[in-house]
């Protein structure tokens, strides 16, 4: 039983339990088509909004529209993960109160992997598609290079980035287990991906430390995408990026866990 | 009379609504958080500009023009449409159905004591600070009196709409996304995410046409322009009190239509 099972065993179940989440969500179909249209429509009204605020101004505090179009592809990317793989944390509070949550204390695998390999959220795929898309248009327009370092560069950026909504996630959602109407605070987290999009350098110094090292909002785009798209200016943090990523995941999976286990069921 | 029992909905309403304290302390650190966002990301803007007015703004006139839209939004976002889905899905709807009043009132009016205890905390004290601090910018006048007229009608604007959007709730079960696209579109064709000022002409024409600007867009421009205006006042407020008794109209038609659709699982 306490065998470790390997990354191998973990997969195969996981695509199991998605399997079946998606056929659930497909008998669903007029919620499933109204769902997409819905997230297509919050990207479209997104990219209107950042055309019509932008197209006046040339540049803004230094920084061009094809940068700020990049940078705005880059985080709809980065926050697909945890729109796709992570969207059953918005459920935790239901089953908590409800109690259903005490199944998953019965199952002989990871607590946290179960509990979030049984939903994915399909529709998470067009805000990808999206994302690729305006990033690729940038990338053009700006003239980067491409070859094939830089594309395993962002990469590896864009797991670091999506690690940081994600670890704000977790631990929002977490907060149900030690209080009740935690909804506004996830709703809170949430609301980070749409400030991630904009560079951190129009803040004062106060705001540019909260964002950096308090709300990492910073980090969801601004800091792993300056590797890619100004190579000669990359600081420390965004260096650092991929190690604090993890960090944040893991501290916000222990606390997640945490309160996993400070949960005694609802009785009855 | 028959008032009274709408002023108990209300009541209950405020009670319930003082009981989470805690959602409401998280949404002034939202709103907070929001406000600075916007704040530096303006300010950046109109510096880059390098003119004082872009579209007939300042940086200041633009400020309370976003910061009231987001007060007012946080007062006037009840979820509608997800308190219509789940009384759908849980089969509740009947309930209300044997009520002795029609389920758009009694929404309305349980939702009143939400919009009052909203009104106190979130828009009474924005207004005061934004007034403070920008001193001079919002003009204390008679168009402070127009301005609680036109949050008034763009209260029953903003609810008719929700609850017709509700009522789809009805034919597709799909409570998230159609939120989801309501949520969109009345945000950013009203004006609430971006002043309707800074729209292009071509859009500009387009949103005027729609029920959307006023809801947020209207009562901003009376309450920043209203004075000695009162020819643009009246139009404003005539076109409001206008989209306000033809949604009343629309909305109870609909209700009609769609409470024919009503199935219950079990019971």
């Amino acid at each position: 039983m306490n065998k470790k099972r390997g990354l191998g065993f973990y997969l195969k179940i996981y695509f199991k339990i998605i399997g079946q989440d998606i056929k659930s969500k497909m008998s669903y179909r007029s919620d499933f088509i109204i769902s997409t249209l819905g997230m297509i429509l919050t990207n479209v009204a997104g990219f209107v909004s950042f055309w019509i605020m932008f197209r006046n101004f040339p540049s803004i505090n230094g920084w061009g529209y094809y940068e700020m179009l990049f940078l705005y592809g880059f985080s709809l990317i980065a926050i697909t993960p945890v729109q796709c793989l992570f969207d059953n944390n918005w459920s935790l509070r239901m089953f908590v109160y409800s109690g259903d949550f005490i199944k998953y204390y019965f199952r002989p695998i990871n607590l946290f992997f179960y509990f979030q390999s049984e939903v994915f959220d399909v529709k998470g795929l067009g805000q990808l598609a999206f994302g690729i898309g305006t990033l690729v248009y940038a990338w053009g327009k700006l003239g980067l290079a491409v070859n094939a370092v830089v594309l395993i560069k962002l990469i590896l950026f864009l797991i670091t980035a999506s690690l940081f909504m994600i670890a704000l996630q977790n631990a929002a959602a977490a907060a149900c287990f030690w209080m009740e109407n935690s909804y506004f605070i996830l709703e809170l987290a949430f609301k980070f991906k749409d400030y991630a999009k904009y560079p951190i350098t129009i803040f004062n110094a106060v705001f540019k430390f909260i964002f950096t090292f308090m709300i990492p909002i910073a980090f969801i785009a601004y800091y792993p995408s300056m590797i890619i798209l100004r190579p000669d200016e990359v600081g420390l943090l965004s260096l650092l990026s991929p190690v604090i990523g993890l960090i944040f995941f893991y501290g916000s999976y222990k606390l997640w866990m945490l309160g996993a286990s400070r949960y005694n069921g609802t009785g009855s | 009379m028959g008032l009274r029992k709408y002023f108990t909905l209300t009541r209950m309403g405020i009670i319930e609504a003082l009981h989470y304290r805690l959602s409401l302390y998280v949404k002034i650190i939202g709103n907070l958080l929001y406000l600075i966002l916007i704040y530096y990301l303006w300010k950046a803007i109109f510096h880059s500009a390098g003119t004082d007015v872009v579209n007939g703004m300042t940086f200041e006139s633009t400020m309370v023009y976003l910061v009231l839209a987001s007060a007012l939004y946080g007062f006037m976002e009840m979820y509608v449409v997800w308190e219509i889905g789940r009384n759908i899905q849980k089969g509740d709807i009947v309930v209300y159905m044997l009520k002795p009043m029609e389920y758009r009132h009694y929404l309305f009016w349980e939702l009143s004591g939400s919009l009052i205890v909203g009104f106190l905390t979130t828009v009474l004290p924005t207004f005061i600070v934004v007034a403070i601090v920008t001193h001079g910018t919002i003009p204390l006048g008679i168009n402070l009196a127009y301005f609680v007229v036109s949050v008034a009608l763009a209260m029953i604007i903003n609810f008719q709409i929700d609850f017709m959007v509700g009522n789809i709730c009805f034919f597709t079960e799909s409570i998230w996304g159609i939120n989801m696209m309501k949520q969109v579109i009345v945000l950013l064709l009203s004006g609430a995410t971006i002043p309707i000022a800074f729209f292009p002409e071509a859009v500009k024409n387009v949103v005027n046409v729609l029920p959307f600007v006023a809801i947020y867009d209207s009562p901003l421009t009376i309450l920043l322009n209203g004075n000695g205006d009162s020819a643009m006042v009246m139009e404003k407020l005539l076109i409001q009190l206008g989209w306000a008794v033809g949604l009343t109209i629309l909305s109870h038609i609909f209700w009609k239509i769609s409470v024919r659709q009503v199935t219950v699982n079990g019971g």
